[in-house]
């Protein structure tokens, strides 16, 4: 049971890590999805 | 378009998270403490997972490169920058979780042994495609460049792999890995494989969206700018 | 076919004029290999007393990271003048510009190691005539030179170009550069012949891969 400290690390490594990428992805979309909408309210404003 | 990606997208979340969470019981529960070298052995399934996935990633890229400079599909462009970020992420893992088994097991950090060194030139390899891609004065010319990086870099690795296990065998390896593998120690390496292969296939797919995204922006920038 | 050796034999004629006229490059990446190995001799300060053990690993340093340094300059030229939109005007294959420009890569880095060689291997108080360590140099520059002009290509289309390269460089030709260091390291231990022959197919196989590769992916990187 020595060395737990080192499973618990990586498997902590492993998680945060894939974890932070998944957040990060998450709030990338939201902000490009919004940025899209912004643009194509835009060019479809000044056609009406 | 959007409706069948989110089903896809729920489908391999669903399967992604039954297959994590069997193959985290297979690797706590299931699986016998190894003899040798106790507890700390467990990193070693997701260890060696995430490294097969990795590889799996550049191989991605790698076809994905071939397959972008022959048709030209921004779609393809995409999946071949998105597998190269997953396998860049996945190789840092590695390399964090390689010293993080070493140390108790063997006593340092780092050995420069061919499946560790190929690791780090492998990371190095990748590292410069993206950020070749990330500087690249326009995005075309980061689609093309990235595209003969990956084909190269990829065609690279067995030669890196070959030479730096030559190198090793003059010396004396620090390390004898034990034995083989047990049938339940494989099997909870096989479902490892499995949740991380769907994890990297989940990644994959949103960053390639977020990437299609990233292009539509800058079309519809210019369509603004008329 | 005579054609294309003319073709290539022009644009490695005319690089190599403008570079004789001022020698600018060939004589800073000389100097350049010669501090790398003056610094090294601090580094490996128990070296000394066993120079076979450090030196081939210092030779080779200084011939890669001098040799990267060159290579920045096969298409700075171009870009400077915009020759390069000239050159592609010209019905040439594009493969034929990358052979062009391999000729003059290798002339270069042939040049600077056939120089700091003999300079090095009599600051390492190393003998001087090793007519294998010659074939070896000429493989590696080989590697070296197709790997360089490709990325040269590349390099100098990115911000950070000048330190782009070497990072797309080195990781890529650490065969060559390992194996190089490995093959020097028996000549100098005077191994037998059959030692080194795993080593010097790994240089020729990565040499002829890398020479095929570079050719046909070569056009993708210049087309605009």
């Amino acid at each position: 049971m020595e060395n737990m400290g080192y499973l618990f690390a990586a498997y902590t490594i492993i998680w945060a890590v894939v974890f932070g990428y998944v957040v990060f992805m998450q709030r990338k979309q939201r902000r490009l999805q919004r940025n899209i909408d912004l643009l194509r309210e835009s060019i479809d404003k000044p056609k009406k | 378009m959007n409706d069948k990606h989110v089903l896809r997208s729920n489908v391999l979340s669903g399967l992604g998270l039954v297959l994590m969470i069997a193959a985290l019981y297979m690797v706590f529960i299931y699986v016998p403490t190894e003899k040798h070298t106790g507890v700390v052995q467990r990193i070693f399934y997701f260890h060696v997972s995430i490294a097969w996935v990795s590889f799996l990633a550049f191989f991605i890229t790698f076809i994905f490169s071939i397959l972008y400079l022959w048709k030209r599909t921004m779609r393809w462009d995409a999946i071949a920058h998105a597998s190269a970020e997953a396998g860049i992420i996945f190789t840092t893992l590695v390399l964090i979780t390689g010293p993080i088994w070493a140390k108790p097991v063997w006593g340092v950090w780092w050995t420069w042994d061919a499946r560790l060194t190929t690791s780090l030139v492998l990371w190095l390899i990748y590292i410069a495609y993206l950020l070749v891609r990330a500087y690249a004065t326009e995005p075309a010319r980061g689609a093309r460049f990235g595209a003969v990086i990956g084909i190269v870099g990829f065609i690279d690795v067995p030669i890196v792999f070959l030479v730096v296990n030559l190198w090793r065998t003059q010396h004396p390896t620090t390390i004898i890995f034990e034995g083989g593998l047990t049938t339940s120690m494989l099997l909870a390496l096989l479902v490892s494989i499995a949740a991380f292969t769907t994890l990297y296939v989940l990644l994959v797919f949103q960053s390639a969206c977020l990437k299609s995204m990233e292009a539509d922006i800058k079309y519809l920038r210019s369509v603004q700018a008329e | 076919m005579k054609s294309l050796f003319i073709k290539i034999f022009a644009i490695f004629w005319k690089d190599l004029l403008t570079e004789l006229r001022t020698k600018e490059v060939v004589t800073s990446v000389l100097v350049f290999a010669l501090l790398v190995i003056v610094i090294f001799n601090f580094a490996f300060s128990t070296g000394a007393s066993m120079p076979e053990l450090v030196a081939p690993g210092v030779l080779w340093v200084a011939i890669a990271f001098g040799g990267v340094l060159g290579f920045n300059h096969i298409f700075t030229v171009e870009k400077g003048n915009s020759r390069l939109e000239g050159l592609m005007l010209c019905p040439v294959d594009r493969a034929v510009i990358y052979w062009g420009k391999l000729a003059g890569s290798i002339t270069f880095i042939l040049a600077v190691s056939l120089v700091i060689t003999p300079i090095f291997l009599a600051l390492f108080n190393l003998p001087l005539l090793l007519p294998l360590l010659a074939l070896v140099i000429v493989l590696a520059a080989l590697g070296f030179a197709t790997v360089g002009t490709l990325f040269s290509a590349v390099a100098i289309n990115t911000r950070a170009r000048d330190i782009m390269l070497p990072i797309l460089f080195l990781p890529i030709t650490v065969p060559v550069i390992a194996s190089a260091i490995k093959v020097t390291a028996l000549i100098l231990a005077g191994s037998p012949w059959n030692e080194m022959l795993i080593w010097l197919q790994i240089i020729i196989a990565f040499d002829i891969i890398y020479l095929v590769v570079s050719t046909l992916v070569f056009e993708f990187v210049i087309e605009e």
